[in-house]
């Protein structure tokens, strides 16, 4: 048995199927950076309009809370099928590309309000009061004392996240989206042992993720949450 | 061709996908158990043990359940296991592959929570002279639970929602069980939508009640949203 998986490797390992899974990493690479940026930005939206010393509005709020309530409680799977025949319903035709870009960044903007909400929150109540009496807009609060304080307890939790999104692309192999587990999927069926191709991707998987992480938690250790800030915020990501 | 909304059809399967979510909780339920167990094993090790290559067998262990997607650990159960004559069903590779994840995730949370016992309370306990029962019963077990339980409880919510998954190999839950009605009627857009209303509720409602009882058994205090 463990002979001819060492007689397959070779083969495995051509030119390729390199090639091959390299380009299907881009494409996962490619789906969690364009869903991260646009997610982070909507979800960064939606923390500023929950708190109410920045937008002082209870439909804001409602808005805010009902989104990323009900996005964080619905698994990864469910939203891709419901954003691929959601497009279908508007009668968009659109690649699976922008199918899953789009799911990611639904999820991503669901949980980084969350994250970003509590970081805000980490911040002493005076903070506030003292710049409402220095009449400093809600903008202008963020801008100048707000965020610059609160990114050290946004930044790690977000980053442990972004792992968690990165991982979840795995699911688009279901709608056929050419990212890595789809590409192993494709090597499995064209007959390489199933040992390689998942355990290839395994090992893919840990490479992009593990430095991410270990650097989350370097950042964490390194920052210090103040008292007070979350732990363990949406850590396990949105599957 | 524009699309007409038809919730008539889906909604008469309302019962059928609440059976799938019962299926869901009973697999996130089992998952949780064995990956509670392994990961007390995981983190007396990491918090406890002197031995160093022990120490490092955990840690890569949860290193690699925690940075490889848990769709991927259960297709290499899945697909791989038989090639080294392990065979097993559907059921139980999504099962193992669940367990094994969560448990990775499950020993960092309880290696924090054994962190938070500070040393001065164990020598305080110590000083009154109680024996080590006596001191993980009064001291260290409500102060770990009091720690744990809000991490715990929401690994728990996102490891319901992870077992969604199981559709994929197959298996009836609510997933599948949407996958099985949109089969039937061709209504996807209306089965996925309520399904995920499905999630929305159940999520919701194993929120309140593990709050609830941390709430009221254990004195924890948490938000519930």
């Amino acid at each position: 048995m463990g002979g001819s998986l060492l007689e397959q490797l070779p083969l495995f390992l051509s030119y390729s199927n390199i090639a091959f899974l390299a380009q299907a990493l881009g494409v996962t690479v490619a789906l969690s950076i364009v869903g991260c940026v646009i997610g982070y930005s909507v979800g960064a939206l939606l923390a500023f309009i929950r708190n109410r010393h920045v937008v002082d509005l209870w439909p804001a709020r409602v808005l805010s809370v009902g989104f990323s309530e009900t996005f964080r409680r619905v698994p990864f799977l469910i939203k891709l099928m419901v954003v691929f025949f959601a497009f279908e319903v508007v009668g968009l035709s659109v690649s699976m590309f922008t199918v899953t870009a789009t799911t990611v960044a639904l999820a991503a903007a669901a949980f980084s309000a969350e994250i970003m909400r509590a970081g805000l929150e980490a911040l002493p109540e005076g903070q506030w009061d003292a710049s409402e009496s220095m009449n400093m807009g809600g903008v202008m609060s963020l801008r100048l004392w707000a965020l610059p304080q609160s990114w050290r307890v946004i930044l790690p939790p977000a980053l442990s996240f972004t792992v968690g999104l990165i991982k979840s692309t795995s699911i688009a192999s279901q709608i056929s989206v050419f990212e890595l587990t789809y590409a192993a999927k494709v090597l499995d069926q064209k007959g390489f042992s199933p040992v390689l191709s998942f355990g290839s991707l395994l090992v893919l998987y840990f490479i992009i993720c593990y430095p991410l992480n270990l650097y989350a938690r370097r950042l964490e250790r390194k920052l210090e949450r103040p008292q007070g800030a979350p732990a363990m915020l949406a850590e396990a990501g949105a599957v | 061709m524009a699309y007409t909304l038809q919730w008539g059809q889906v909604v008469g399967f309302t019962g059928y996908l609440i059976g799938g979510a019962w299926l869901a909780l009973q697999i996130a339920f089992l998952a949780f158990v064995g990956g509670i167990a392994i990961a007390t094993i995981n983190a007396t090790v990491l918090s406890y043990s002197k031995n160093r290559v022990l120490r490092a067998v955990v840690s890569s262990y949860v290193a690699f359940f925690m940075n490889t997607p848990v769709l991927v650990q259960i297709f290499f159960l899945f697909f791989a296991l038989p090639e080294m004559g392990v065979f097993l069903s559907s059921y139980q590779a999504v099962l193992l592959g669940l367990t094994l994840n969560v448990s990775g995730y499950l020993t960092e949370t309880l290696r924090a929570g054994f962190q938070s016992v500070s040393k001065a309370e164990i020598e305080a306990a110590e000083t009154l002279g109680m024996s080590v029962t006596q001191m993980t019963w009064y001291v260290i077990l409500p102060h770990i639970i009091r720690v744990l339980y809000p991490p715990l409880s929401n690994q728990y919510i996102l490891l319901t929602m992870t077992t969604s998954i199981a559709s994929i190999f197959g298996l009836e839950e609510l997933t599948g069980r949407a996958y099985n009605v949109s089969a039937e009627t061709f209504r996807s857009f209306e089965v996925f939508s309520m399904s995920a209303v499905l999630y929305v509720v159940l999520t919701f409602v194993a929120s309140a009640v593990l709050w609830l009882i941390g709430r009221y058994v254990f004195r924890v205090k948490a938000r519930l949203v």
